[in-house]
């Protein structure tokens, strides 16, 4: 009886798994394939400064984020000052603030008659101030940009890090002697340390994966170089043996961020003789310092690009006008809920078979079905478009039947197939850690008490999970609404969202026209945000 | 049709691919007896119930319930369609639902025709958990969740309750209520009943049988009396800890000697030839104390239990011999003092091995 069910876990995680296999493999399978000579050129001009790009835009992102977010968390979770509360959940605001608006906000305020011009000549009356003002554009602007919309991955994992620290090891420095530098250096730091590298790995990937602010500042990275590929010369090999070099990449990142997960799980499972910190109330400067740290990130990294774009937004009211929001929202709504459907449909059935069947192979399978996050959306959607068409031409036009590039190419459909792999490890592992919360021993008691298996998971699975379940489905949301290039790529023709409006109207230098769209995009998304602070930000008594 | 309510026959129980305890065949011979299963930890016992309860499966033998064939190598009834109570030990309450909706979940779950219902509000008195009915599960204290989850089983009326360690995290100054009350409720129900424990004295005052599982085997299984009185096996009596074992010489139809104690009479319960070299067990309660003696040997140790004082003593040949006394005793004896020991030594049933 058991086995019959056993197979049909077994062919839904194979299936998720296989689906999301499909662009790993075609990517690598066209690194052998031949190319055009659009390559070998590039070998000799550009595909050094691709890479070099790249590792410079990962380094300077990395230790920015390092700095701002672990630096932010430790303020917040250690010490007491005027604001203290409010800044816990504002800090994760600047999730709602896409790195492509932010490079818009940037670029807008600091270019030669831009808003800090218009503010000083407010000010100050007329006069040539774009001479003094600086220029925040080409890569250092990239990793502004990047950094301060990306820099909450590292707050959040290091600010839960060091909730969980244990009050007795800090205890213990102060015990010995040492200083607060010496404590944080010594004991805190080296304690969170596997989920600062968990932070940052997350960071390195989307840094890595990003496309609308590196096209927007014009940086060559490995990202734009696919793009173009596809684009510019029209090459699909091309954009796939670019592709493997970033998956190569990214495969590091992905080894080293899932070793430190490891880790950062064994850190946190302490149980028992928890004791709740004490938080240090900060007096006079120190504690003037600690609340302008944290304003000033907080209004970088949030109050600025909304600030700018809310500007715009009135200055030029006709924007607001020809735009047509409602559209914009419909379909931004009808992807969100066609995909986040799928996505937790097909999470929660994968979830509970492994959960009934406890078969490590169906574990191993889940795990390659979750890799898909690691993928950059470029390169997911080019290699889904190759991965289609070799279908088409060598299957069905050989065994005679229609084609389905219509079906999956420029279709509502083939977009949620490929939003489905992106993110089907946020889905998965939303409910999987919902699921962990239930001993095992529950369902054993369930079905002891009359309880079919269906019954089981019916009545006490997803009640109990249905908390996990709108967790996840926010999550999908915020990712979809902030999503640009699969969108961009693989949109149907006349179907736009917030995000590929905003960035069509930068790429056509209207940068005005932008700020509406992006506006609502992080309006939406801030609302989406506040509505998950809690579950996000959760301590360990709640 | 079997006349056994409960069947276990060769059965190898295994977990996690594992055998734990190998070819255990056990009766329950009549509806609404009590079985205590006692052994060291991990060495079985919570497979045995999972097994008899269906979430685990076997690969021979057979496990019957009032003739009907629940688990062999080729059938296996699924837990849900069994009528077994399981209450785990860790916790298992369902964590979205209040205690009392836990309670209650039991009772509309299974329909409960033509027997006579038990009432859960009595249930929830006996075990005291009225006033947390309203709670959740992470609001209550571990002893509180095994309470809710001994009460759930107990308001489905199942043919079989298999209890785990069910009062292991329950305060002492309340556990023997519980004990008393749970006694009289299961044998009031008649409902047949399999209880885990360690605990030698909640099983010997709770089981009709005590079953113990020692090194992967069902050791002895048998009265309470005869399992305290007459273990059956050296690893029997190390388990149990009250007592040990001596060097002795069989010197006659009622009697041995030993080479501190001199000779002791009493009545065997096996026979051994005259001259036969043996193990004898002596308890605490076997000695009785005399400060007249001229037996005397040096105490070691003396812990106090409340109604009584257990000494330990050492021989010339350095063993150590455990020695009960009422602990209105006025006499007390300290550390490094001599005790006597009444001659001439008279023991009501002589164990040996």
């Amino acid at each position: 009886m058991w086995n019959g069910k056993l197979n049909f876990w077994y062919f839904i995680t194979f299936t998720i798994s296989l689906i999301v296999a499909i662009p790993i493999l075609t990517v690598f399978s066209s690194f052998f394939e031949d190319t055009s000579q659009y390559f070998e050129i590039l070998k000799k001009t550009f595909f050094l400064e691709y890479i070099f790009n790249s590792l410079i835009l990962l380094i300077g992102v990395l230790f920015l984020t390092f700095i701002l977010g672990v630096g932010s968390a430790y303020i917040v979770s250690f010490y007491q000052f005027p604001g203290a509360n409010f800044f816990k959940w504002a800090l994760i605001l600047s999730f709602a603030v896409p790195p492509y608006i932010y490079a818009y906000s940037l670029f807008a305020f600091f270019e030669n008659y831009g808003t800090a011009f218009t503010i000083l000549k407010y000010f100050f009356g007329d006069g040539n101030y774009n001479k003094q003002i600086p220029k925040f554009d080409g890569m250092f602007g990239l990793i502004l940009s990047i950094s301060f919309s990306l820099y909450a991955y590292v707050y959040i994992l290091a600010r839960s890090s060091f909730l969980y620290q244990s009050q007795n090891l800090i205890e213990l420095g102060k015990n010995l002697g040492f200083s607060k530098f010496k404590s944080f250096y010594s004991i805190i730091l080296p304690s969170a340390r596997p989920a600062i590298v968990a932070g940052l790995s997350l960071v390195a990937m989307e840094t890595l994966a990003e496309f609308g602010a590196v096209d927007f500042f014009s940086v060559n990275t490995l990202t734009t170089g696919i793009y173009n590929a596809w684009i510019t010369f029209d090459d699909l090999a091309f954009a796939n043996r670019i592709s493997f070099f970033l998956l190569l990449f990214i495969f590091i990142l992905f080894l080293t961020e899932n070793l430190s997960r490891k880790k950062a799980k064994y850190h946190l499972e302490t149980k028992g003789g928890f004791k709740k910190k004490e938080k240090i109330k900060l007096c006079g400067w120190k504690s003037f310092f600690a609340f302008i740290f944290c304003f000033t990130l907080f209004f970088l990294s949030f109050l600025f690009p909304l600030s700018q774009m809310l500007y715009w937004t009135i200055k030029f009211p006709e924007n607001l006008i020809d735009l047509q929001i409602i559209d914009l929202l419909l379909n931004t709504l009808y992807l969100v809920s066609l995909s986040s459907l799928f996505l937790v449909f097909f999470a929660l059935i994968s979830n509970y078979g492994n959960r009934v069947s406890n078969k490590k192979i169906l574990n191993v399978l889940s795990t390659l079905s979750i890799s898909g996050y690691a993928i950059p959306g470029v390169i997911l959607a080019i290699a889904f478009i190759t991965f289609i068409a070799w279908f088409d031409e060598n299957i069905l036009n050989t065994l005679g039947f229609l084609s389905i590039k219509k079906i999956f190419i420029g279709s509502v459909l083939g977009l949620v197939v490929v939003y489905f792999v992106r993110f089907y490890s946020l889905a998965f592992n939303g409910i999987k850690s919902g699921y962990e919360k239930i001993n095992i021993a529950v369902d054993e008691s369930a079905y002891l008490l009359g309880y079919s298996k269906s019954k089981t998971f019916l009545n006490i699975h997803i009640p109990y999970l249905r908390n996990s379940l709108l967790f996840v489905v926010i999550l999908i949301s915020l990712e979809i609404i902030r999503e640009l290039p699969i969108t961009l790529i693989l949109r149907p023709f006349n179907f736009e969202t917030f995000a590929t409006t905003a960035y069509i109207s930068a790429s056509e230098d209207l940068l005005e026209a932008a700020a509406v769209p992006s506006l609502c995009l992080i309006v939406i998304a801030s609302f989406f945000i506040l509505l998950t602070s809690n579950y996000i930000l959760r301590d360990r008594d709640e | 049709m079997s006349k056994n309510f409960l069947e276990i026959k060769n059965v190898s129980f295994k977990a996690g691919g594992k055998i734990k305890v190998r070819n255990v065949s056990l009766n329950i011979e009549n509806k609404g007896d009590i079985i205590c299963l006692l052994g060291p930890s991990g060495v079985g016992k919570t497979t045995i119930l999972r097994t008899i309860a269906g979430l685990e499966k076997i690969q021979s033998g057979t496990i019957k319930l009032k003739g009907k064939i629940l688990s062999s190598a080729k059938n296996h009834i699924e837990p849900e369609n069994r009528n077994i109570s399981l209450s785990f030990q860790e916790n298992s309450l369902f964590p979205h639902y209040t205690v009392e909706k836990n309670i209650y979940l039991g009772v509309e779950a299974k329909k409960i025709n033509g027997k006579k219902r038990i009432n859960p509000k009595k249930i929830i008195k006996l075990l005291n958990i009225e006033k947390i009915l309203s709670k959740y599960p992470h609001q209550i204290s571990a002893g509180e969740a095994q309470r809710t989850a001994l009460a759930r089983s107990l308001v489905t009326q199942p043919d079989l309750l298999l209890l785990d360690e069910p009062l292991s995290n329950v305060d002492q100054s309340f556990k023997e209520e519980i004990q008393v009350q749970l006694k009289k409720l299961l044998n009031d129900l008649k409902i047949t009943t399999i209880v885990v424990t360690h605990d030698s004295y909640e099983a010997f005052y709770l089981g009709n049988k005590c079953g113990l599982i020692l090194e992967e085997k069902l050791k002895q299984f048998d009265d309470p009396y005869n399992v305290y009185h007459f273990p059956n096996s050296i690893e029997v009596v190390n388990f149990l800890n009250r007592g040990i074992l001596i060097p002795a010489k069989v010197t006659g139809e009622n009697s041995l000697e030993n080479e501190d104690l001199g000779i002791i009479k009493g009545n065997f319960i096996k026979h051994y030839p005259k001259g036969s070299k043996v193990q004898l067990l002596l308890q605490p309660e076997d000695l009785e104390h005399d400060d007249k003696s001229n037996l005397k040997l040096e105490v070691i140790d003396r812990k106090f239990r409340g109604t009584n004082f257990i000494y330990t003593l050492k021989t010339p040949s350095n063993k150590l011999i455990p020695v009960f006394v009422h602990s209105h005793h006025i006499h007390q004896h300290e550390v490094d003092e001599k005790f006597g020991i009444k001659r001439p030594i008279n023991i009501d049933h002589i164990v040996c091995f």
